[in-house]
């Protein structure tokens, strides 16, 4: 039943044997995704090692404390990653690097991947909070600023959807892969500058409609 | 089968889009979607890579491949891999004619490039021409990637076409100038701050979306500086009034909800202004209110403005309807199977216990559900709101539940945070001394390395010090029950750093105290540790210089001395040590047993720990050489706080937060030593004979000099703090930050707020109520007796809370008092000082009888309050009227600038309502400047030491720029300056 929550986005991605597995140990996949190594980090790591990353890690929340400070925002990242983990857009609005983007990509799905339908859609991670909602076999992850309200950013994913359905019609995994540049071009019309500046579903999608007739 | 799908979604694509991609396209997208592996997906990457790489460098690439090809590194560089070898063909890409290749180019660099990197420059020029663009598309992708891209020292290259694009036809392109313009005012506040009042204008558009992009800056705005948006209060009201009532276009509704994400914006907005302002909030009430009846409780979104409105509720002045609705909201949100609901519910309610701490006991049920669900998220929430509503009659109960929490979750990021919440209200709400060393124990034990140095340092101090009262029975049952615990957990096998330091220091100093044990017990137990623990070479010092004391105080007694053999042995290894410091030690301890009974009575009295040393901050000692230095040519040393005054003042310029300033770099250069300049020093200039005593005390060795006897503490995360002056150690081995933790503060100020909402002579009554009300209420749902139980241990005495104060006072040790005392002057000199009703501090606290009665004058006379400032900063701190040149001077300083600048800044924002607030609040500050300077000798000092000695002849310009404005200074307040400082 949870595969037809979201109607829209299964129907035309037919549900055959291997998907229904996928769902069904959706943690193993992640788990072949990323290789054995991601688990490790689940141990508990001993005293030692803790200490030697102790420091790193210091720094690390430091710098980040002082990011949070300087530049406030509320949107950080939108990401849309599906059930195996791998990415399918990302954007950020502060700038990460290479590793930390991989770094971060990692901890995230993993933690939210990991949870249930019951569950809140809200993570706490670090010293901020991700957001998240599942269409079918895409979760839409942002993180947010602590202020935010986590309601309003879980509605501004399926206000995403809406538009991007709207667009492509019918939605799915793959028309976010075959129109990478056009999903991005919708989420710059909706937000700048980690903010929401668009909400009409007219305007953000005009631009895109005029530059499709234009070419 | 899925081949088949696959074939069909190629030909639904060819149809679909304008430009069909092609069959490389497709197979790459395909073949990362049908990836099982990242090794997998990795190797085709890399093969992407590799095609890339040669077909992007062919010349003769036609314009649409090259967009694909574009889109292709997009994937490379989301999967994780490197692909700055194509960077500039993205440049590149953004001069194409096309529009769609120009903004696909746009959007490549703005995910590929930092605003730091290199290849900006190149971009720089081709934003400038399409901001110039005919076609408003252009100008929207250059807007964006201005947003992006544009970099501090290239703001001014785009900014006039950017404030030029704020009026353009197009409200798109409006809306995109406002985010680039906010964007600029984030990176570089000076730049702009002359441009904020556009953002004002900007709220007034025709254009719904514009207005609603123009609320994000705004609220930044608002957020650090209210005073000067009070005027504005009216505006929100009506803007969020017409919105509510479905005025703007029906394309902005969400869920038959009009325009819910600038409600929220709007909510979140009025909630700032209406913080602790009564007049503002009254506006609200009604619009508000009208909010809360109408919402739709079946959508989120319903629910998320709700939740907004109890945000803005609980922060504006209290109302009693509003408050109540809002109470009956989070009771629907906690009820709710929902499990964001009840996240927000309980959000909510930490927020609404802040104004009414009695509505939290309402829903002790459904909040003792929520710490016992599975989801992580809704426990963590939870604890943040018991951590909100902790109590003397509670705090056993929930830091046992943290306690417990923490040891079973392995984030350490939120390990840290919980193991310091603990501390922190263990140190604060502490019902007995055994019950604090053991729950400290137990954080330690569990969370030690990730919890702050200065925490091992406060639990010794602790110990050492007693709970403040003269009452030495106590204190010594408090010591002889942490030894005893001590050499018990010394036995465990793997005990984090930090709290090894605090047994190895509690045992050596107490250890045989109370003769309950013999010295050799204690030094074989402090042996196995330095043995156990080779490799830490902090422990072994502090295991050393505990065997030291033990030793010393038997031979003092005039007991035989006979050291353990594993003893002799540790201090053999010890003597050949590779660290000096642990050889130092082995040699010191060598020495020391061989010397007879006196003298050793005479080196390490007994409880020397307690003692204050008397430090010589000024240096007195050094006075003649550096005379002589001065007359030999050298400049004078100007203090650190007078450089961070100078910043200050720039800050104001720039509008940015003072802590911002005081942690970035000084970019300007030293100056030339000049040769002998004292004597001839013109007298408007600061002369610096008269600058020099004031700047001995914060001369730079002795920072130094304080660190060098405290190599133990090194490399124990003391990078990480601050070292203070006042923070200078005591005597061997302990090592003692003076400087309260910051948390400390925070949660003085938390309690401060708390106590002033409710008085405690109405606590106790309302308890007793609640005790009855809790009673009825009981036997209608049938829950198990544990939860109960554990319902009434965090919800039931709240009758205790009277009690909390005096133990939190008596806990600030005496030299925490003065700096958590300033820290609470400067608070109430810079909140708002026309609505202080609320945030009376109780009066016992902190000894702050005085503070309440400036907080509730008027702000009309800015000079009265400063003078109340003033006067209770001299107080404690037992300075006679001349006594600037001490250490307190910058302090009183900065309290100068901040309440003379705000008020100078309210009062003269009417008169100059055309000048922006920068120039405004700069003309107040000169103004100020101006009327010190009728003063006394001393407060002339004081304004130049202010205006930054050079720079008087700059405020003195600004002045008389001010007074052809038409401000001019009356003239009866230097009048209190002469009362003031004789």
């Amino acid at each position: 039943m949870l595969l037809y929550r979201h109607s829209r986005l299964v129907c035309r991605k037919k549900i055959n044997l291997q998907n229904l597995k996928v769902f069904c140990g959706q943690f193993d996949t992640i788990h072949k995704y990323w290789g054995p190594n991601w688990k490790l980090l689940l141990h508990k790591p001993d005293a030692n090692q803790l200490r030697s990353e102790r420091s790193a890690k210091s720094t690390e929340y430091r710098r980040e404390g002082e990011k949070g400070k300087s530049k406030k925002m509320g949107i950080r990242f939108i990401l849309m990653v599906n059930k195996q983990g791998q990415t399918r857009l990302a954007q950020y609005y502060e700038y990460l690097t290479l590793e930390e983007r991989r770094a971060l990509e990692g901890e995230i799905v993993r933690k939210c991947l990991a949870r249930n339908e019951q569950q809140c859609s809200f993570v706490e991670h670090r010293n901020y909070k991700i957001v998240y909602r599942r269409y079918a076999s895409l979760f839409f992850l942002v993180g947010v600023d602590n202020e935010e309200n986590e309601l309003a950013i879980l509605e501004f994913i399926h206000l995403l959807v809406e538009t991007m359905d709207r667009h492509f019609g019918n939605v799915c995994e793959l028309d976010i892969m075959f129109h990478l540049e056009k999903a991005h071009f919708m989420l710059e019309e909706m937000v700048m500058n980690g903010c929401i500046v668009e909400t009409s579903k007219a305007n953000i999608l005009s631009p895109i409609q005029l530059m499709d007739k234009a070419s | 089968m899925d081949q088949l799908k696959m074939i069909g979604r190629e030909l639904a694509m060819g149809s679909q889009g304008g430009f069909g991609q092609s069959k490389e396209f497709l197979d790459l997208i395909k073949s990362i979607g049908e990836t099982r592996s990242k090794a997998e997906e990795d190797r085709i990457v890399l093969r992407e890579i590799e095609t890339l790489k040669t077909r992007l460098g062919n010349p003769n690439t036609p314009k649409f491949k090259l967009k694909e090809y574009l889109v292709r590194l997009l994937y490379v560089e989301m999967l994780g891999h490197d692909a700055s070898f194509g960077y500039i063909y993205a440049v590149k890409m953004t001069h194409d004619e096309n529009l769609l290749f120009k903004r696909t180019g746009y959007l490549a660099v703005t995910l590929f490039l930092n605003e730091d990197h290199d290849l900006i420059i190149l971009i720089v020029n081709t934003i400038q021409k399409d901001l110039r663009s005919d076609n408003y598309l252009v100008v929207c992708a250059a807007l964006n990637a201005a947003c992006r891209l544009i970099n501090e020292e290239t703001i001014p290259a785009v900014l006039p076409q950017v404030v030029e694009l704020l009026g353009h036809h197009k409200e798109a392109v409006r809306k995109k100038a406002v985010m680039a313009l906010y964007r600029f005012h984030q990176r570089a506040p000076g730049s702009v701050s002359h441009l904020v009042s556009n953002f004002r204008k900007r709220l007034c558009d025709n254009d719904p979306g514009v207005m609603g992009a123009t609320l994000c800056p705004l609220f930044d705005l608002i957020t650090i500086d209210v005073n000067s948006y009070k005027d504005l209060v009216i505006s929100f009201v009506n803007i969020l009034k017409q919105v509510a009532e479905r005025r703007l276009p029906r394309s902005y509704d969400y869920r038959h909800m009009p325009a819910p994400f600038i409600q929220i914006k709007l909510l979140k907005i009025l909630g700032l202004l209406g913080n602790g302002d009564k007049k503002a909030s009254e506006h609200m009430y009604t619009i508000v209110g009208d909010i809360m009846r109408k919402f739709d409780s079946t959508s989120n979104i319903g629910n998320a403005v709700l939740y907004e409105c109890i945000c803005c509720v609980s922060s504006i002045h209290p109302n009693p309807k509003l408050l109540e609705t809002a109470a009956d909201a989070i009771s629907k949100f906690l009820k709710s199977d929902s499990h964001n609901l009840r996240y927000l519910g309980i959000d909510a309610l930490g927020r609404l216990t802040k104004i009414n701490p009695e509505i939290a006991e309402q829903h002790q049920l459904a909040v003792i559900d929520c710490l016992e669900d599975l989801d992580d998220t809704l426990k963590r929430k939870t604890f943040e709101l018991l951590y909100k509503m902790t109590k003397s009659s509670n705090v056993e109960v929930i830091v046992n539940c943290m306690v417990d929490y923490m040891i079973n979750i392995n984030d350490n990021h939120f390990k840290t945070e919980i193991a310091s919440r603990c501390v922190e209200l263990a140190e604060q709400f502490a019902p007995s001394n055994q019950w604090f060393i053991q729950t400290m124990n137990k954080v330690f034990e569990h969370a030690g390395d990730l919890v702050n140095a200065k925490v091992a340092h406060n639990l010794m101090r602790l110990i050492a010090e007693g709970f403040g009262e003269d009452d030495n029975i106590v204190d010594s049952q408090l010591r002889s029950s942490a030894v005893e615990s001590y050499t018990r957990i010394i036995g465990e096998p793997i005990l984090p750093s930090a709290f090894l330091q605090v047994i190895c220091w509690v045992l050596g100093e107490y250890g045989t105290a109370d003769g309950k044990y013999s010295a050799s017990y204690i030094s074989g137990k402090l042996c196995d540790v330095a043995e156990a623990l080779s490799t830490d070479e902090i422990v072994k010092a502090y295991a050393v210089t505990a065997l030291g004391k033990i030793y010393s105080f038997e031979i003092a007694a005039g007991r035989k001395v006979n050291l353990l053999p594993e003893c002799e042995s540790l201090i053999e290894e010890l003597l050949a040590s590779h660290s000096t410091d642990l050889q130092q030690r082995a040699y010191e301890l060598r020495a020391l047993i061989g010397l007879d009974a006196h003298v050793v009575a005479n080196l390490m009295p007994m409880d020397a720990s307690c003692e204050d040393i008397e430090i010589d901050k000024g240096l007195s000692f050094l006075d003649g050489y550096i005379q002589q230095a001065i007359e030999n040519g050298a400049q004078p040393y100007v203090s650190e706080s007078e450089r961070l005054g100078m910043s200050n003042i720039s800050n104001f310029k720039s509008q940015e937060q003072h802590e911002f300033l005081t942690h970035s770099l000084r970019f300007e250069a030293y100056e030339l030593p000049k040769p002998s300049m004292t004597p001839q020093v013109p007298p408007v200039l600061a002369s610096p004979t008269e600058l020099f005593p004031v700047s001995v005390p914060y001369y730079h060795t002795e920072v130094n000099y304080s660190t060098t006897p405290v190599p133990s503490i090194s490399s124990a995360g003391s990078s990480e703090l601050q070292l203070r002056l006042d923070g200078v150690q005591k005597k061997w081995g302990h090592p003692s930050y003076f400087s309260p933790t910051s948390s400390t503060l925070n949660s003085d100020a938390a309690k401060i707020q708390n106590g002033s909402t409710k008085p405690d002579s109405v606590g106790s009554a309302n308890s007793e109520a609640r005790h009855v009300s809790y009673d009825s209420r009981k036997p209608q749902v049938e829950i198990s007796p544990e939860k109960q139980k554990l319902a009434a241990s965090l919800f039931g005495g709240a009758s205790k809370s009277d009690r909390r104060q005096s133990s939190s006072s008596q806990k600030v040790p005496k030299n925490n008092s003065h700096a958590a005392y300033k820290s609470h002057v400067e608070k109430t000199a810079t909140s708002d000082t026309g609505a202080q009703k609320t945030s009376q501090p109780p009066s016992d606290l902190l000894d702050l009888g005085e503070t309440t009665g400036t907080s509730i004058l008027p702000s009309l006379d800015p000079f009265k309050q400063l003078e109340g400032v003033l006067d209770q900063t001299q107080d404690p701190t037992s300075l006679n009227t001349g006594g600037f040149s001490g250490t307190d001077a910058p302090d009183i300083m900065s309290l100068y600038v901040d309440t003379s600048l705000r008020d100078q800044g309210n009062s003269t924002a009417n008169l100059l309502s055309t000048v922006n607030d920068s120039s405004s609040l700069l003309s107040g500050f000169s103004d100020a400047t101006n009327r010190t300077g009728h003063g006394g000798n001393t407060v002339a000092q004081l304004t130049q030491k202010l205006s930054e000695g050079p720079n008087h002849k700059d405020s003195l310009e600004k002045d008389a720029t001010v007074r052809q404005m038409g401000v001019t200074p009356s003239g009866q307040n230097p009048n209190l300056f002469k009362d003031l400082l004789g």
